[in-house]
């Protein structure tokens, strides 16, 4: 948890302003190490957004004091500690809280961190639209990860993407705020179908994307879709793609995909997120995983989507460690509201 | 300021639209005041409009206007559960006015129980408390945790104070719980729904509609004291985990005003949207000393036939607390007590009054005092 503090009114914010409103001096952030259980309450009442009952509402407290509530299906004693949780295998859940940055980096961590001197971004790109229709990346999300690179100082950054369509990258770059979002930090974006292309197996990958020590693969997450896995195709060329649908499955084009490129991570922004009738609603998490498939499948686990997208039918929830929040915390038939 | 009229519908889940709750408050208002609309020169709304499935209205104002054929300025201070006390505040402080008409009206039970506390949860903070599950009785129930552990207050306190509440209401034409008993054990024993708060520990949501009008003319009823405070929404980032900071703000504003001390005060309503609220509210309004408010309602000082009667009308546990109309019921409540108006709940004598009325859990609060004018 990560709170935001004035050095020298000694006011502290959980809302991630940046300019302390006494002394006009900038806030810092001061994140949470040891955190332990202040109080429970035991909710035994159904309401909309929380039906499954009974729950438990902690408040929880930092070394220094701070609280903040957490909802809970597990049951804690006052004082229990709660520890923060690693492990490159599972599928990190964590709470926006407003903040994306902050929550980029607390998902990362829940991964293990990053290893890389040069990574390339590839974010996904739907259609032309506006960020609020949640078709297209973020431009907020986009910048919260070049923000964390660059804050741990990885400057070798490229964002690189690819249209499946007959639309231009360029136009959905632009009109989605992500073209201007990379210029404003020096990053020049580029089409990933100029780039040259790599024969691995039966698939042609860029060539950009094997000389990068880590893909991150950036999911505008929508209900009932794999969006992660089917933003990962991006990365072979089109042609190559279209050929191989016409003799594979998906799940088999994902498998050797995933095969020949060990250094993804996959991260899947569902701070507000479409439903099947594109209208978009807030949910507040992120997702990240190794495995593309796995956020696809616990993410349409949360929205209790009513039918699994066929990449993640074979994926089964119970082979899934899920770290940072649980699924049952954060769950929401989103397609009701 | 004085109070020149009150109205008040019945509390109950009568099937009418919010502005029907609000204009048959103000009709009674109006007649309470002998007055028509023509005299009135302003108008302050509040209203947290309707849980989902019903009419959600935000442009209130231009709608009064159309209700009551009138183009006199009409501002809208909504502040949820607390927004009756911040309309009269806002009534009070407003100058240029010589009769304001202060009105709520709301129709917030109109769904399963699910779908209204959703609505009602929205006057949390939706990322860090909402997504949370951090219902309002789960907020109160933690600060009472903290409170019990600090002060030594039981459950059994709280149940004495959900009986008293109910004992008035029974009283009450006006209260949802009208004509209803309920002895100590059925409140002890009701259902546990946030631990360690039972249902009996918790307020009713109702619909119904509240009018007061404020003026400038001497009357039998004036404000003499009115203070008005807030407090972060996030609860547990306060200093204060065992009581409502604003409460106490509020509180010493209006008494300062009023130039009297708790000690002088005979009737009080005070929001009891929790048991546990009312106790500490003793403490934060100064009837009894820190920790001590649990030995203010053994004594019975504050039931029926005490020395100074609270929550005579039944409190938002009994009489029932339709959000935003709640603050200006208990305004109805406390002039009808100072003329004598009360019949069997009637407090003995009473001259001065309080009303206490909170938005969300302690984070907007108003306190204003009353006196009876003697003509």
């Amino acid at each position: 948890m990560s709170f935001y503090e004035c050095d020298k009114c000694k006011r502290t914010w959980q809302h991630p302003i940046q300019i302390c409103p006494y002394c006009l001096s900038s806030l810092n952030k001061v994140k949470s190490n040891k955190v332990k259980v202040f109080a429970v309450s035991k909710i035994n009442i159904p309401t909309l957004k929380h039906p499954n009952v009974p729950y438990y509402a902690l408040i929880l407290e930092d070394e220094n004091g701070h609280k903040w509530a957490q909802k809970s299906f597990k049951e804690y004693n006052v004082n229990d500690e709660i520890e923060f949780e690693k492990d490159e295998n599972a599928v990190a859940i964590v709470k926006t809280k407003y903040d994306l940055l902050d929550a980029t980096s607390t998902v990362i961590e829940h991964l293990g961190g990053l290893k890389a001197s040069n990574v390339l971004i590839i974010p996904d790109l739907s259609s032309p639209d506006h960020a609020y229709l949640k078709e297209n990346t973020s431009s907020q999300f986009l910048g919260a990860i070049i923000d964390y690179l660059l804050k741990n100082n990885i400057k070798d950054i490229k964002v690189a993407c690819q249209s499946f369509n007959e639309i231009p990258v360029e136009f959905s770059a632009q009109k989605s705020g992500l073209l201007d979002v990379c210029t404003k930090r020096g990053i020049i974006p580029f089409d990933l179908a100029k780039t040259n292309f790599v024969q691995k197996g039966n698939l042609e990958i860029s060539e950009e994307v094997l000389n990068a020590d880590l893909v991150l693969n950036l999911a505008m997450c929508k209900i009932g879709k794999a969006e992660a896995s089917l933003n990962l195709f991006k990365i072979l060329k089109k042609e190559n793609y279209s050929s191989l649908k016409y003799l594979s499955s998906e799940k088999e084009i994902i498998s050797e995909l995933v095969t020949a490129l060990p250094n993804i991570i996959s991260i899947g922004e569902a701070e507000t997120v479409q439903r099947s009738d594109r209208v978009s609603t807030y949910l507040g998490i992120i997702l990240a995983s190794k495995n593309a498939q796995k956020i696809d499948r616990v993410f349409n686990e949360i929205v209790e989507a009513s039918k699994l997208p066929e990449l993640t039918e074979d994926v089964d929830l119970n082979d899934i460690k899920t770290i940072g929040r649980d699924i049952k915390e954060v769950k929401y038939k989103a397609e009701l509201y | 300021m004085y109070i020149k009229g009150v109205g008040m519908t019945k509390f109950d889940y009568s099937e009418k639209a919010w502005w029907q709750f609000a204009y048959e408050a103000a009709i009674d208002a109006l007649q309470d005041a002998k007055m028509n609309i023509s005299q009135i020169d302003a108008i302050i709304f509040t209203g947290m409009s309707s849980a989902s499935g019903g009419e959600h209205q935000t442009h209130k104002v231009s709608f009064l206007s159309e209700l009551f054929k009138t183009n006199v300025p009409i501002i809208e201070t909504p502040s949820v559960c607390g927004g009756g006390g911040v309309a009269l505040y806002t009534a009070l402080h407003l100058s240029g006015f010589n009769n304001v008409l202060v009105l709520s009206g709301e129709k917030i039970v109109d769904n399963k129980s699910e779908v209204v506390t959703d609505y009602i949860l929205s006057a949390a903070e939706r990322a860090i408390e909402q997504e949370e599950g951090m219902l309002f009785p789960a907020q109160n129930a933690l600060v009472w945790q903290n409170y019990s552990r600090k002060y030594g207050a039981t459950l059994d306190d709280l149940s004495l104070i959900a009986y008293k509440n109910h004992e008035f209401a029974a009283l009450n034409p006006k209260a949802y719980f009208y004509n209803k008993f309920f002895d100590l054990e059925k409140i002890k024993n009701s259902p546990e729904v946030a631990s360690p708060f039972r249902l009996m520990d918790c307020s009713l949501s109702v619909n119904g509609g509240a009018a007061v009008i404020v003026s400038k003319e001497k009357t039998d009823v004036e404000v003499i004291g009115s203070g008005f405070a807030t407090d972060h929404i996030l609860t547990f980032e306060r200093e204060d985990l065992t009581h409502f900071k604003a409460t106490k703000l509020a509180a010493e504003k209006a008494f300062t005003e009023a130039k009297i001390t708790p000690k002088d005060i005979d009737v009080a309503e005070i929001h009891d949207a929790f048991t546990s609220v009312e106790l500490f509210s003793y403490e934060d309004l100064g009837f009894a000393e820190e920790g001590k408010g649990a030995e203010l309602i053994r004594s019975g000082k504050i039931s029926k036939g005490g020395e100074m009667p609270i929550n005579p009308s039944g409190g938002l546990k009994a009489k029932g607390h339709p959000i935003s109309v709640t603050g200006l019921a208990q305004v109805y409540e406390i002039v009808n007590q100072l003329r004598g108006k009360c019949e069997e709940r009637q407090v003995k004598d009473a001259s001065t009054g309080l009303t206490h009325n909170i938005g969300g859990a302690g984070g907007s609060v108003t306190v204003h005092i009353f006196k009876k004018v003697n003509n």
